[in-house]
């Protein structure tokens, strides 16, 4: 097991990796129909997207 | 979001016959096993096998997404040499990150198997990789306790 590659992502790769996953599985647990499923799953990653984007801008200034 | 109208659990699970929308009587349950203890159960099996809690109501698409959700975060995280922490932890922060990385159940043997060498965060991939493997158990016990809840009738 020691020969097994260590992945490397980048800080969007993470973040991306993290809101899919995370909103498929809300959707998937917070919703029952097909097409609720999709648009709270659609939501929810906009929303991780969006705020955590926003986020990181909002830190650009105490990051230096 | 809209608030969606609550569907009743029966729809999709295994759970004797009742009327939409109303829990069923406790003696009509299971003849030895009241519908309290059959949910602690399948909370029980949903924290140590991701998605079995659901799968013991035959609610399948649900199983299979926290399955594959909690096993990508947490073999992620492994692989991005995450810390996986152990019950030796020297302060609160270990102990609540032990808490939440058990919460991944088996899969915590895993990632730690995937570790033969140690974590290494002093790079930002182990960083993430710890915040991961603690997404993965967290994420868990929300499904465990939503497959306890469907259990019992409390949640479609």
């Amino acid at each position: 097991m020691s020969d097994l590659p260590s992945l490397q992502l980048t800080h969007f790769q993470a973040f991306l990796l993290f809101s899919v996953v995370i909103s498929v599985a809300f959707g998937f647990l917070g919703r029952r129909r097909p097409k609720d499923r999709i648009r709270y799953i659609l939501w929810t990653l906009i929303l991780f997207l969006v705020i955590g984007i926003g986020i990181g801008w909002a830190m650009l200034p105490f990051s230096r | 979001m809209d608030e969606q109208p609550q569907i009743p659990l029966q729809a999709e699970s295994t759970a004797p016959s009742s009327e939409p929308g109303q829990s069923a009587p406790e003696h009509a349950v299971d003849e030895g096993m009241s519908r309290e203890t059959r949910a602690l159960l399948y909370g029980a099996a949903g924290w140590l096998l991701p998605g079995m809690g659901h799968v013991l109501q035959r609610m399948w698409g649900r199983a299979i997404v926290v399955f594959l959700a909690v096993g990508i975060l947490a073999c992620a995280g492994a692989a991005m040499k995450g810390n996986v922490f152990t019950r030796d932890g020297s302060d609160a922060f270990d102990t609540l990150g032990f808490a939440a990385d058990l919460g991944t159940g088996g899969f915590y043997a895993v990632a730690r198997t995937m570790e033969p060498d140690g974590s290494d965060v002093s790079h930002a991939d182990g960083d993430y990789g710890t915040r991961l493997l603690a997404t993965a158990g967290v994420l868990n016990l929300l499904a465990a306790l939503h497959a306890y809840e469907a259990a019992r009738g409390r949640k479609a």
